[in-house]
């Protein structure tokens, strides 16, 4: 679903966030990459829809280059590929309705779009998201009025809107207090398993990085220095990702 | 020190002049208000040219603001538009307002004018620096959907920045309330005009009533407009 070869990013003017990474994702599989702050997860998440843009190497989502994509092409791959992030990245003064509509922005005709007009299906089918992430009756709220988890939801709703067919997560999680977070990740595995979405997800806490992931990526100073299922995840690998003190 | 000897900066002749300022306002009361008519038809007047003035103004700043905003525009387009309005914006209405007069010839159209040429740059401006303090977070959120650019600007960027531009529009309004009493002065129409006839005329008390409508037109327009502003932000 997701091929990443040699990817390399320099952020200017010579900071190598990524050193040549591979990885591949099958279909259906729920990875969650941890790693110390700076290890280079967000570059490599933004990367493969490229809100980052990467200095060299090839990334491929569901056969289709994203390196190299003329914009239109993009918008294209794009839309397939939802995101969520660590500080939710709402239209804060928005409605929660409007926020999820964003979700189907890549699908409906541009001009009617931009005064508001959405077709009726498409506002079936994002009624329809928020009702998943259960918060059907917050349509008509303005964004900044619900909490962070809450607001995580309708994130994860816009996603959905999407219809895609990789849910990336940067940090979704961080923000919110251990209950919520757990919460947060329960329902991306609920979306996971039921409707068999590639999930790329990374997370700082790492028992709710095993607790939910399939596959664990881990990260040090712009490389993979682990892949493997959770279960493979021992005190030795703990170290190798986080460093001497972390064991 | 130095400045002050330069522009002839003198206490003893403002302590001589106070007895005339003194005599200047003696003779501007009881006011005259047989002419409050003409003074409210010129207070309208002013209103008109600051509203229109204002409104043209702050559609045509939208576009500049987005093309002189550092996160919007590409680098070439960025430094000449804000390259250029920075040029127009050193010249100030009442500058502008000669111009139009000399171009037009007299009456309001020229105020308005002035109004929208000053307006139109200081607003793009305020503008732009709007939407360089934006919060990305949404603006890639909108991005990573698929989005077209205008999309984006719609979507990411424009819920972000048009309360604060309207607050900034109100604000606007409210000076060139002020300056469109000034522009009168040089043949640009409002209130400036009937001001400065009277005092040609030595007519101070019919002066004083056109100071007064002016004074209570500029505060009851703060008034209103600093009870919108507070409701927008």
């Amino acid at each position: 679903m997701i091929e990443i070869r040699a990817l390399r990013v320099v952020m200017p003017p010579d900071t190598v966030a990524l050193h040549g990474v591979d990885l591949v994702v099958k279909p259906g599989e729920f990875v969650v990459i941890i790693g110390r702050s700076g290890a280079g997860k967000t570059t490599f998440l933004r990367s493969i829809n490229r809100l980052v843009e990467p200095t060299a190497g090839t990334v491929r989502v569901a056969g289709q280059l994203v390196t190299g994509a003329d914009p239109g092409a993009l918008r294209q791959i794009r839309r397939q590929i939802g995101m969520i992030f660590q500080q939710f990245n709402l239209v804060r003064r928005a409605s929660v309705l409007d926020n999820v509509l964003a979700g189907r922005l890549g699908y409906v005709p541009e001009w009617p779009s931009l005064v508001g007009r959405f077709p009726e299906p498409d506002r079936a089918l994002a009624r329809e998201c928020l009702a998943q992430v259960g918060l059907a009756e917050f349509a008509d709220r303005r964004a900044d009025t619900l909490s962070g988890g809450e607001q995580q939801r309708v994130a994860i709703a816009r996603a959905l809107a999407q219809e895609p067919r990789v849910i990336l997560g940067d940090e979704p999680t961080a923000s919110l207090d251990p209950a919520l977070a757990d919460s947060i990740m329960g329902i991306l595995g609920r979306i996971n398993r039921e409707r068999h979405l590639t999930l790329v997800v990374s997370q700082h806490q790492l028992e709710t990085a095993l607790d939910h992931g399939t596959r664990i990526v881990g990260f040090r100073a712009g490389r993979i220095v682990f892949d493997g299922p959770p279960a493979a995840v021992s005190p030795d690998v703990v170290r190798s990702v986080y460093g001497e003190a972390a064991a | 020190m130095a400045i002050a000897w330069h522009i002839d900066a003198d206490p003893a002749r403002l302590v001589r002049g106070l007895p005339w300022m003194w005599g200047f306002i003696r003779r501007m009361v009881p006011p005259d208000l047989g002419v409050l008519p003409a003074a409210l038809k010129g207070a309208v007047g002013t209103i008109e040219i600051a509203l229109l003035g204002t409104g043209l103004a702050a559609t045509l700043a939208i576009p500049l603001g987005f093309l002189s905003a550092r996160n919007v525009a590409p680098p070439v387009l960025y430094y000449t538009v804000r390259t250029a309005l920075n040029f127009f914006r050193s010249i100030d209405t009442l500058v502008y307002a000669l111009l139009f007069v000399a171009a037009v010839g007299l009456g309001p159209f020229p105020g308005m004018l002035a109004v929208v040429a000053y307006t139109t740059t200081s607003l793009a401006k305020l503008y732009s620096e709007t939407i360089e303090g934006i919060d990305p977070g949404p603006v890639d959120a909108i991005r990573a959907t698929g989005s077209t650019q205008l999309q984006v600007l719609r979507f990411g960027i424009l819920p972000q920045v048009l309360p604060l531009f309207l607050s900034y529009v109100l604000y606007r309004f409210e000076s060139n309330v002020r300056a469109a009493t000034v522009l009168g002065f040089v043949g640009a129409g409002g209130l400036g005009l009937y001001l400065q006839t009277y005092l040609r005329m030595i007519d101070y008390p019919a002066a004083s009533t056109v100071l007064l409508v002016t004074v209570a037109m500029v505060m009851a327009v703060d008034f209103a407009s600093a009870r919108i502003r507070a409701r927008l932000v």
